[in-house]
């Protein structure tokens, strides 16, 4: 309980703390937001009418206030650009990226988890070296790499075998035509996925032959008569589900900069060219909020996994008052 | 202080004989050597000019010419991506310089012996952890905009909250020890103690931590670049390589494989490196650095 208090009230700081962070890099750093958002050739008077407009005469304490508050209200400010509110905009991209971020995860655990623990369970020193190459080599693939090498072999158009659409998303989104919109994110996914399992494999194989080296459990298991291949699957990698917990949640984090470099490839709206976009334009409004938007729910992510961890291993909870 | 103590140089002969008689150390050991070696070449020759464009042959396939093609402008790709060597050498650098200076000093204020110093920098590590390079890189591009800076900056910062939290529970265990209680007692200062008796705990962390983040360094670069807040439009780098050949897709596929196996390749010798270094360098784990 203390330390569920604990957790939550850092949450709470590092939201705030974060926010700041934003701010003060998008508003103090750059010197003067106003002139940027004119552009190079803009006149003065349009400069502090700019200015005007989006309140930046006044002091940075009552903006920052200004600002923050609105993101309690979920208020995230409309973008200076397109007049649009941002809060509309995300969610239309996220429609897009959340999508792709699961489909990616599910195809990273469905490589990686099986993979890892063939390298950990292999006696074969000819399969491991084998296994540990490919988890070191699948590691090491730029996401636009593997993305190109997906489209020459399956993309539609431009593949060997043209399986899979190799650009864009249906106009209508999901409501016109869910298969389309699905099969339009398979390639994507995979090719995020596929770097994405090999941290996920190796993870996996540091974890269980963590566990086996301990000898305890897994010993136990193997003279109550259980095979050692039985014993590690089911009694290893249960008491390794805490720590693959915390590696989904990091390999969230790390598959973020390659989901965004896939969806400018296929030529998906979603977030990661939303947030591109408008760094490139100097829109701070909106890029203000949409880093903080993003930042957020990778905190939020980092305390699920955190409180998931502690609620698979009650060691934790037994082992508190360091 | 009677035993004789093993020269610096003698040690390091040592740690590269063991690397090289590994089959990964010796692979990690050549593609560095290497890449050290086309980047020093490229300061005084590349195939053709950088800025030198050939009208006539745009996006043309490999020839006696052109050894790996052209792009769009008729630029010469190997040339391109010898000279992006020389880039991305100095972002892994200064990288690897940056997280270990990050990493280092959260390190330092981790194992603080005031605990509310401590603590407070534990949260704040395990708080911005989860914030991922390239939204770091994303709020560094609004005011720096698009350079090597903000690759460099981004990565150092992710990296050097990583190596921090990695290294943490080595730091802590030789942080409470006797040895460091003496050495307080004799008077040292907090620098002394991170720099005499912590460091050298960690050095097989610091070993394997930052030449990956080395590796991840070219592959940020490559993502970042790719999305337009990475190095500036013109600059020669891995990542302009490969973003120019996504375009050569439709024309002439099998160009697009070249940069991405240069990057691929150099990262497992990155990581590879690490491994290497951390078994080769560990008195434990390797006899031969004992009898050195």
């Amino acid at each position: 309980m203390r330390f569920l208090v604990k957790r939550l009230l850092l949450f709470a700081a590092a939201l705030v703390g974060v926010s700041m962070l934003v701010f003060a890099a998008l508003r103090i750093l750059p010197g003067d937001v106003a002139v940027v958002m004119a552009g190079t050739n803009a006149s003065a008077s349009r400069v502090a009418e700019l200015r005007a407009e989006f309140g930046l005469d006044r002091p940075y304490t009552v903006q920052y206030l200004d600002w923050a508050g609105g993101l309690l209200h979920g208020d995230l400010g409309m973008s200076a650009l397109t007049g649009r509110s941002v809060a509309a905009q995300v969610g239309r991209r996220a429609a897009i990226t959340f999508p792709l971020i699961v489909m990616s995860l599910v195809v990273a655990l469905a490589v990686g988890l099986p993979l890892g623990c063939a390298a950990s369970i292999a006696r074969s020193p000819r399969l491991r070296g084998f296994l540990r190459v490919l988890a070191i080599a699948g590691g090491a693939v730029p996401a636009l790499w593997s993305g190109l090498l997906l489209l020459l072999l399956f993309g539609r158009g431009v593949g060997l075998i043209g399986l899979f659409p190799s650009q864009g998303f249906p106009a209508d989104g999901w409501s016109g035509d869910p298969v389309r919109a699905f099969a339009s994110l398979i390639l994507p996914a995979l090719a995020t996925g596929f770097v994405a399992a090999a941290g996920i494999m190796r993870y996996t194989r540091s974890a269980l032959d963590d566990i086996a080296s301990d000898g305890g459990p897994v010993d136990m298991a193997m003279a109550c008569g259980m095979t050692r291949t039985q014993a590690m699957l089911q009694v290893g990698l249960r008491l390794a589900t805490p720590q693959l917990v915390s590696v989904v949640g990091l390999t969230f984090a790390s598959m973020i900069t390659g989901v965004m470099v896939i969806e400018n490839l296929f030529a998906l709206p979603g977030l990661g060219a939303l947030l591109v976009g408008d760094v490139g334009n100097r829109d701070l409004v909106a890029v203000e909020s949409e880093l903080f938007l993003l930042a957020a729910f990778f905190l939020i992510l980092g305390l699920i996994v955190d409180l998931t961890h502690r609620a698979l291993d009650p060691r934790l909870a037994a082992g508190e008052e360091e | 202080m009677a035993v004789t103590k093993p020269t610096p140089a003698r040690r390091a002969r040592v740690i590269l004989d063991t690397m090289w008689s590994s089959g990964t150390g010796r692979y990690a050991l050549v593609v560095l050597a290497l890449w050290a070696l086309v980047a020093l070449v490229s300061l005084f020759w590349t195939p053709l000019p950088l800025l030198a464009t050939d009208g006539y042959h745009v996006w043309a396939a490999p020839s006696a010419d052109h050894w790996l093609g052209t792009d769009g402008t008729g630029a010469d790709v190997l040339s391109w991506l010898m000279a992006g060597s020389r880039t991305n050498l100095v972002i892994a650098g200064l990288t690897v310089i940056g997280s270990a200076a990050l990493g280092l000093l959260l390190v330092g204020l981790m194992v603080a012996r005031s605990t509310a110093l401590a603590s407070v920098s534990v949260a704040v590590v395990d708080a911005l952890i989860s914030i991922p390079t390239v939204l770091i890189a994303l709020l560094l591009a609004v005011p720096f905009g698009a350079s090597a800076a903000v690759v460099v900056g981004a990565c150092s910062i992710a990296y050097g909250l990583n190596l921090a939290r990695v290294a943490r529970p080595a730091a802590l265990l030789a942080a409470r020890s006797q040895y460091v209680e003496s050495a307080r007692a004799n008077g040292a200062g907090g620098l002394r103690v991170l720099v005499q008796h912590i460091v050298p705990n960690i050095t097989p962390v610091l070993a394997v931590q930052l030449s990956m983040s080395a590796g991840t360094s070219v592959l940020a670069e490559a993502g970042l670049t790719y999305l337009g807040v990475g190095v500036g439009a013109g600059v020669p780098s891995w990542g302009h390589s490969l973003s120019t050949s996504v375009k050569l897709i439709n024309v002439f596929p099998l160009t697009v494989l070249w940069p991405g196996l240069v990057v691929t390749l150099v990262v497992i010798a990155l990581n590879l490196f690490g491994d290497a270094l951390r078994d080769a360098g560990d008195p434990v784990a390797n006899p031969l650095l004992r009898e050195a």
